[in-house]
């Protein structure tokens, strides 16, 4: 009976998703060039006097959203911060977070309703340009100078241009550049141990997979293979997705972007799956991998796995983690981008905090912003939680050690950890990147010697014209792509021919058309070739 | 005298019990699994998966969820009181409209069930229905969020209706000939003869209320305010979203809990309403069997 109920709520909210999402859009649109205009108007003409004249009499309760889960201390936090923002801007922020359920609808209704946000966390993967460009946040252009000035300066205008839709700016980037390009973790030990070649190419990984398996009888990817094999695919054959996850369209190399190919009819993915065929045969995974609930990285921990897929920074914390919890193993990486030779590092707006069109108060909301990412008091206590409780600064003040000094051995302790990423700057930032692995330096200096701007992040696509298209096409790559991909059919010829001719039937060409269409205008303003 | 049982009368028994207990046996299983992977070591399932009796019993996850039991305790005041103030309000109030709707003399009483019974049709949607609770009755972060929005369904009102349909039109006529008031009419006459089907329709709200999350997922900010459901949901939606796109930008020390504390969770949040379940649910039995026997 219970689960009837919740089936029947579920299946009710679906519904209600389905029949709101095309109202809620429509509104966006309509209404949001107009009010913008009329709010920068206004704040315009207000801070066109000095600076310092910026009224602060009166005082405003500020509220903000950001992903993910609390801290039990949070309400303890907000209040310090608090007491320090009344006194400098005269207003108090209440910090809401939306945890990790269903946060998509969540974040969606916050932005449709209209509901009363003074500032939120934004990202290209909770749909930044989409929500940007159909009108749901604030266009920030004028208030920048006046409101965030040391920030306005301090941000690249690299940055800004990435945060830029239409010819406005929407969201305050972080400053805190990264490369999160995809990779495998493996066991650095077994592979000298067995004597298998230095991993440099597919076929040195399947070299290892191989001596995995048979000699120290192993699955290697043991749990969830299908990030590890596509992220391969793509990276082996410097396939580039746009505009996010956008199925099997890719752009066929980054030196012809305009070359945009539906992936599933190309000789080198014929090629591809015919190998993962005899990978699958070999074992390197199991076959009941993409209904698996297990995360190969708990393998890997556990000794009963071989290689995990993790991006650059994540590995770093993977590795640090366990080569701490399991003495005397020692882990490597491999990243993808040595397939192709260059590494894109992420947009600015990865993370970023945007002002809803519906807040009042965006103005203090941006000077509150502004004290966070400058004043390194209020950067360290949202970020790191309360000195001596959450975290001791390191001898030489520029780290932030979690746990801190006495609770090293405290079973209790919970470290204080929120989404902090839209606010953060580099200058502020007291940890090390990917957890203090000590490889890490080297691979970035790797990275950034061969990076290339990102042009396929920024690409604006909501699939409106081919939507039901598109679902289909997912419907399909779910299917029958994923099965292929992972060599779990019988006969890879005739899955291919049926895959393809699936694929044709949902209307892959249409989503083809669509997707070429935006990228081509994406390239023509940006004067890409 | 005793009566005699045939030999085949005893096989079949005694089949059938053994294929009761087995089945019995079989849905007790998952619980147990959930029990005994709530005391294994973390370890030990990640390297061999679950097993029904651990190799090495830990207390771990247990010590890590009352390292902050106030939540807990929280949550369970809020779905306890939510459950028994939801009911009680709700009952009244479907039962009250119920009681109008199926009254002969009420002259609109078809066009208004019709009207309630669109709704079950057709609704606003998600977005206006939450601008309608958050931006117009501004119950974001309020505990009428979780009561109000679910209080009354129009179902229950349809179901009410029809089961006060049968209760003869001249049980009120009697009494309002002896002076009774409309109010008392309900009170004292209708709620009595209504018995069986304000059982089952507080059954179905009483657990509606008991297991939802939905609304606590939109609405509360308030850690404190959470329910129980909402909670366990809580706890295991952030070692869902390692499954998405977003784990990349996760930062590299975020880590999911552990298995053993999920269990452990689902224990601590389900344990006393599974062993509470079998004293009560007599009650239930027993209400919804009331009318049954009516001639």
């Amino acid at each position: 009976m219970s689960k009837k109920t919740i089936g029947l709520l579920m299946t009710t909210a679906l519904l209600a998703t389905a029949l709101a999402g095309c109202s809620g859009n429509g509104n966006g649109n309509g209404s949001g060039g107009s009010e913008a205009n009329a709010n920068a108007g206004a704040a315009a003409n207000s801070g066109s006097g000095e600076a310092k004249a910026i009224d602060t009499s009166k005082k405003v309760e500020l509220v903000w959203y950001v992903l993910g889960d609390g801290h039990a201390d949070s309400p303890k936090i907000q209040d310090q911060i608090n007491a320090m923002l009344e006194k400098d801007i005269n207003a108090t922020i209440k910090l809401n977070f939306t945890t990790w359920n269903d946060w998509q609808t969540k974040y969606n209704l916050l932005l449709t309703s209209g509901e009363k946000v003074d500032m939120v966390f934004a990202s290209t993967w909770a749909d930044y340009y989409k929500f940007a460009d159909q009108g749901a946040f604030k266009e920030l252009n004028d208030l920048l100078p006046t409101y965030m000035p040391e920030t306005w300066k301090a941000v690249p205008k690299q940055d800004w241009d990435e945060a830029t839709v239409n010819g406005k700016i929407y969201a305050v980037p972080s400053t805190y550049p990264e490369y999160t390009p995809d990779g495998l973790v493996y066991r650095e030990d077994w592979r000298k141990e067995l004597n298998v070649p230095e991993i440099k190419d597919l076929d040195s990984i399947e070299a290892y997979l191989d001596a995995v398996k048979t000699q120290k009888k192993v699955t290697p990817i043991n749990g969830k293979a299908w990030n590890e094999v596509f992220t391969l695919f793509k990276a082996y054959h410097g396939y580039e997705q746009i505009g996010g996850d956008s199925g099997v369209i890719v752009a066929k190399s980054y030196d012809a972007p305009r070359d945009i190919v539906n992936y599933a009819e190309t000789p080198e993915f014929e090629q591809f799956v015919k190998r993962m065929k005899t990978w699958s045969q070999k074992g390197f995974w199991t076959s009941d991998t993409l209904s698996s609930q297990k995360e190969a990285g708990d393998a890997l921990k556990a000794g009963t796995g071989g290689a995990y897929w993790r991006n650059a920074p994540g590995a770093g914390g993977f590795i640090v983690d366990a080569e701490k919890t399991n003495k005397g193993t020692d882990y490597a990486y491999f990243p993808f981008t040595r397939f192709h030779g260059y590494a894109m590092p992420t947009l600015s707006v990865n993370n970023a905090m945007a002002v809803p069109k519906s807040s009042k108060n965006a103005e203090r909301s941006l000077m509150a912003l502004e004290k966070i990412r400058t004043d390194s008091r209020y950067f360290d206590l949202l970020t790191y939680g309360i000195q001596d409780t959450h975290y001791s600064l390191s001898d030489d003040g520029k780290l932030a050690i979690s746990p801190p000094k006495g609770k090293e051995n405290d079973k209790n302790f919970k470290g204080y950890g929120i989404t902090s990423w839209g606010w953060r700057v580099t200058s502020l930032a007291k940890e090390q990147q990917a957890g203090g692995w000590t490889e890490f330096p080297a691979l970035m200096e790797e990275f950034k010697a061969e990076s290339k701007p990102n042009i396929f992040a920024p690409i604006i696509m909501d699939y409106k014209p081919v939507k039901s298209q598109q679902a289909a096409v997912n419907q399909v790559i779910q299917q029958y792509g994923m099965p292929l991909m992972m060599g779990l059919v019988p006969d890879v010829d005739k899955a291919l021919e049926t895959y393809r001719k699936q694929l044709k039937a949902a209307g892959v060409d249409q989503v083809l058309a669509y997707v070429q269409e935006q990228a081509n205008a994406y390239f023509d303003e940006k004067g890409i070739q | 005298m005793k009566i005699r049982t045939e030999r085949s009368t005893v096989l079949f028994n005694t089949i059938g019990y053994v294929l009761i207990s087995l089945f019995a046996l079989l849905c007790l299983l998952p619980f147990l699994l959930v029990l005994s992977g709530s005391f294994s070591s973390e370890q030990e399932i990640i390297a061999e998966g679950f097993k029904l009796i651990p190799d090495q019993w830990s207390l771990e996850a247990y010590r890590a969820v009352f390292s902050n039991p106030e939540q807990i305790f929280d949550a369970y005041r809020v779905t306890i009181l939510l459950t028994l103030a939801g009911t009680a309000l709700g009952l009244f109030l479907t039962s009250m409209a119920g009681y109008v709707l199926s009254r002969q003399e009420f002259k609109y009483r078809n066009s208004l069930s019709f009207f309630i019974y669109f709704t079950t049709l057709f609704s606003g949607g998600l977005i206006p229905w939450y601008i309608l609770i958050v931006n117009y009755l501004q119950l974001k972060d309020s505990y009428l969020a979780l009561l109000v929005p679910v209080l009354v369904s129009a179902w229950n009102i349809i179901l009410m209706k029809n089961f006060m349909k049968s209760i003869p039109e001249s049980i009120p006529e009697s009494a309002k000939i002896d002076g009774a008031g409309e109010f008392t009419i309900y009170l004292k006459l209708i709620l009595p003869l209504s018995a069986p089907s304000l059982a089952t329709i507080g059954l179905f709200m009483a657990l509606g209320f008991w297991n939802d999350w939905f609304m606590a997922n939109l609405f509360i900010t308030t850690e404190s305010k959470y329910p129980l459901q909402f909670l366990l949901y809580k706890i295991l939606a952030s070692a869902a979203v390692l499954k998405t796109s977003i784990a990349g930008n996760l930062s590299p020390d975020f880590k999911p809990p552990a298995e053993t504390l999920k269990m452990a969770a689902a224990i601590i949040v389900t344990g006393p309403i599974v062993f509470l379940y079998p004293f009560v649910q007599r009650f239930f039995v027993k209400g919804l069997t009331i009318g049954a026997v009516k001639g």
